[in-house]
């Protein structure tokens, strides 16, 4: 897989399968900043219908092209991981695919319009 | 004969308020005008611009003739109220010079001939006196039919209209009573001194008759204030208010027949237009979103006041599907979808500089078959591959061989970064693309997708090679008779406009070419230039996915009246946004789709 992580948080080994699709790693409610996700949910609260599916990464125009993983970033920035994510961001074309294929109707675009101005611009 | 009065003061205030107001505006808008734009002028002063804008001026700013294509009664009551006054005016200066000759009469003089008239005695020429009172009554039906439309809009065609701010209302309500009052004073000055035309003078007999003379003594400087207090307020609000359109609408005509536009990015000549918008309330009504929504502050005259004032809101700019339906009915013709664009790009995100840098290392299909045609599939048409497959067996059946420019995927054509205000950044696929299409050396390049048509043929600069739509293609293949598809007599369809190919590209008949080789077009009731939004208008990030689809079903719902069973559109989105909206026994094709399936 192309697919790396943009967070470079030290991670710790969990249980080793084996194998693996994404580099091992741990949530640490220590360092992460849930300020930040919990004021993104609030102008958008329809983000907790997110079901997690991929839908949006899988038809993604950018994904496709680099490592712009849409679905990972969404994970990452509601769990308050935030670093690398603008840069990311950056990434998308704003072409509006994923909101057609989204099976729970998230305004996609809106979504990376707001994450963009809170977590880099202004 | 002096023309000065203590009642004069406040219209004398007003009026050097006004022109100091315009001087002011004007002066510093035209300065700030790019140096492109002032190029622009100086070459085409001495032109037949001028007059044609001398011409325009008059058909518009005075007589309001776009008015009256959307309602009479709503035409009549604006040209009662600028061509009349207007006539007042000029009347009113020969009626000056009728009497005094030609000489130097300072402005309230003028304005207030009738009072300064009868203090001096001036004797009474009939003439003028019917005349002015024929104007007054003229200015005065247009003051009751606009008292009428606040109480009653439907009447004169308008569902909606405009809610005002407080200088508007301020010079809303001081206008309506300027000329009531106007005439009571010259009736009062009748019933004193005599004369006057059927009007003021009727009434001034009437008065003399039953109102005691000492109270109508009392009543007549008082009146005369009162008038000249009104004009004075109403010229102070003037600058403040939507009638600053009134001034705005002339040199916005002059410097539209100069051929100044307004762009992706702000510029000084948007004043003109943003300024120029009277709020009249026409663009409401055909909004989809106040009539499907009940949204009712975004629309394009909420818009352009926010934006004057400095008070815009992001959730007002980017909820709007930039149809352009309200740009196709606005009277003063202004680019309602160009202005709310650049205010988009004005409060965007501030692009990463280091944007798309990885657009270097994304492969270049290359042309190996040399094919004069290319094909460009676009992200919503990779989402519809039955688009997709329709357009390969159309090139299939002509025998043409066909460059793909994105047969895998490809970086988007910029559009929807546009339509976001993100127009530097949109520059970069401009860029990418036009390298990609230069290089392939085509000479004919045909996409499926009205938005990608749109930014080829808005931003590309891609002379030499020919940009089509595939309803432009489709219907040249078929004169052409390299395309036979079986003709259905007893199958109806009907079309849908896409608001980018239509409104945004003036492709109307193509589709419907290519519809009638194959079947029955039935037009459904809102076509063509008025033709509904799909509702999943990439211009808008604010509505949710319910909003999304109330919009679709409303949409299909005026489609779906024409019976067919059939609903055909020629933009891979809209064909996604309707489908969702349909029940499950109609059908909604893509223009490619319906002629494939029959070859």
């Amino acid at each position: 897989m192309r697919r790396r992580h943009t967070s470079n948080r030290n991670s710790v080994a969990a249980i080793d399968w084996g194998y693996g699709i994404n580099k091992a790693r741990v949530i640490n409610a220590d360092v992460n900043d849930l300020r930040m996700s919990e004021a993104i949910l609030r102008e958008m609260p329809e983000l907790q219908t997110c079901i997690g599916c991929g839908g949006c990464t899988a038809t993604c125009t950018a994904g496709a092209l680099t490592d712009f993983n849409f679905r990972m970033l969404h994970t990452l920035v509601r769990r308050g991981e935030y670093e690398g994510m603008y840069e990311q961001l950056n990434k998308c074309m704003l072409c509006g695919k994923c909101r057609l294929v989204c099976p729970r109707g998230i305004n996609t675009r809106a979504l990376v319009m707001l994450l963009k101005r809170k977590l880099g611009d202004n | 004969m002096r023309f000065f009065a203590p009642f004069c003061i406040p219209f004398i205030i007003g009026t050097a308020f006004l022109f100091a107001a315009l001087a002011v505006k004007w002066g510093s808008w035209l300065y700030h005008l790019p140096r492109a734009d002032k190029k622009l002028i100086g070459r085409n002063f001495f032109t037949l611009a001028t007059p044609k804008a001398i011409w325009e001026v008059i058909r518009e700013s005075l007589l309001h003739a776009r008015i009256w294509r959307v309602n009479s009664l709503l035409g009549y009551m604006h040209t009662s109220l600028a061509f009349g006054w207007f006539l007042l005016i000029l009347v009113g200066w020969i009626e000056t010079t009728a009497y005094v000759g030609l000489r130097w009469v300072p402005l309230q003089g003028h304005v207030f001939f009738k009072y300064f008239a009868a203090s001096a005695h001036l004797g009474h020429k009939p003439v003028f006196d019917f005349l002015m009172d024929l104007l007054l009554l003229f200015v005065l039906s247009g003051v009751a039919w606009a008292v009428a439309k606040r109480i009653v809009h439907r009447f004169m065609g308008m569902r909606r209209t405009t809610r005002h701010i407080v200088w508007d209302k301020l010079a809303l309500s001081v206008l309506w009573f300027i000329f009531p009052i106007r005439l009571i004073a010259e009736s009062i000055t009748c019933a004193v001194h005599g004369g006057g035309g059927f009007l003021t003078g009727s009434i001034g007999t009437w008065l003399a008759g039953w109102v005691p003379r000492s109270t109508l003594y009392a009543l007549y400087e008082p009146a005369w204030w009162v008038y000249s207090i009104c004009l004075g307020l109403f010229f102070i609000a003037m600058p403040f208010s939507r009638y600053m359109h009134i001034f705005t609408e002339i040199p916005l005509i002059f410097l539209r027949q100069y051929k100044l536009r307004s762009g992706k990015k702000i510029t000084s000549y948007d004043n003109f237009q943003v300024e120029a918008c009277s709020r009249c309330g026409i663009c409401i009504d055909p909004c989809q979103i106040q009539t499907d929504l009940g949204v009712n502050d975004i629309q394009s005259t909420y818009f352009l006041r926010d934006r004057r004032y400095h008070r815009l809101e992001l959730s007002v700019l980017n909820n709007c599907f930039m149809c352009g339906r309200c740009e196709q009915v606005c009277p003063v013709g202004i680019n309602l979808n160009t202005l709310r664009q650049n205010s988009r790009d004005k409060m965007r995100n501030v692009p990463n500089e280091k944007r798309y840098e990885y657009f270097t290392s994304v492969p270049v299909e290359k042309n190996s078959a040399q094919s004069k045609i290319g094909y460009f599939t676009g992200c919503m048409t990779h989402l519809t591959p039955g688009m997709k497959q329709a357009m390969e067996r159309i090139f299939t059946a002509t025998g043409e061989s066909v460059w793909w420019a994105d047969r895998e995927g490809g970086v988007c054509c910029g559009r929807p970064l546009l339509l976001s205000g993100e127009t530097d950044s949109a520059r970069k696929m401009i860029d990418f693309n036009t390298r990609l299409i230069r290089e392939s050396g085509i000479t004919t390049l045909v996409t499926s997708c009205a938005i990608c048509l749109k930014v080829f043929r808005d931003e590309y600069h891609l002379t030499g090679v020919e940009l089509l739509h595939h309803s432009e293609y489709i219907e040249r293949l078929l004169v052409k008779g390299s395309l036979k598809p079986a003709r259905a007599n007893d199958e109806s369809f009907t079309y849908h406009d896409p608001c980018e190919l239509g409104r945004g590209c003036g492709i109307y008949d193509a589709p419907r070419a290519v519809i009638a080789s194959v079947g029955v077009l039935v037009e459904p009731e809102q076509t063509r230039e008025m033709s509904l939004c799909c509702g999943s208008s990439l211009a808008n990030t604010v509505i949710d996915d319910g909003q999304q689809l109330r919009v679709s079903r409303s949409a299909v719902d005026t489609l779906t009246a024409t019976g067919a069973k059939t609903i055909v559109t020629a933009c891979p989105l809209c064909k996604k946004a309707l489908a969702r909206g349909t029940s499950h026994n109609i059908r909604v094709k893509d223009l490619a789709e319906i002629v494939a399936e029959r070859l």
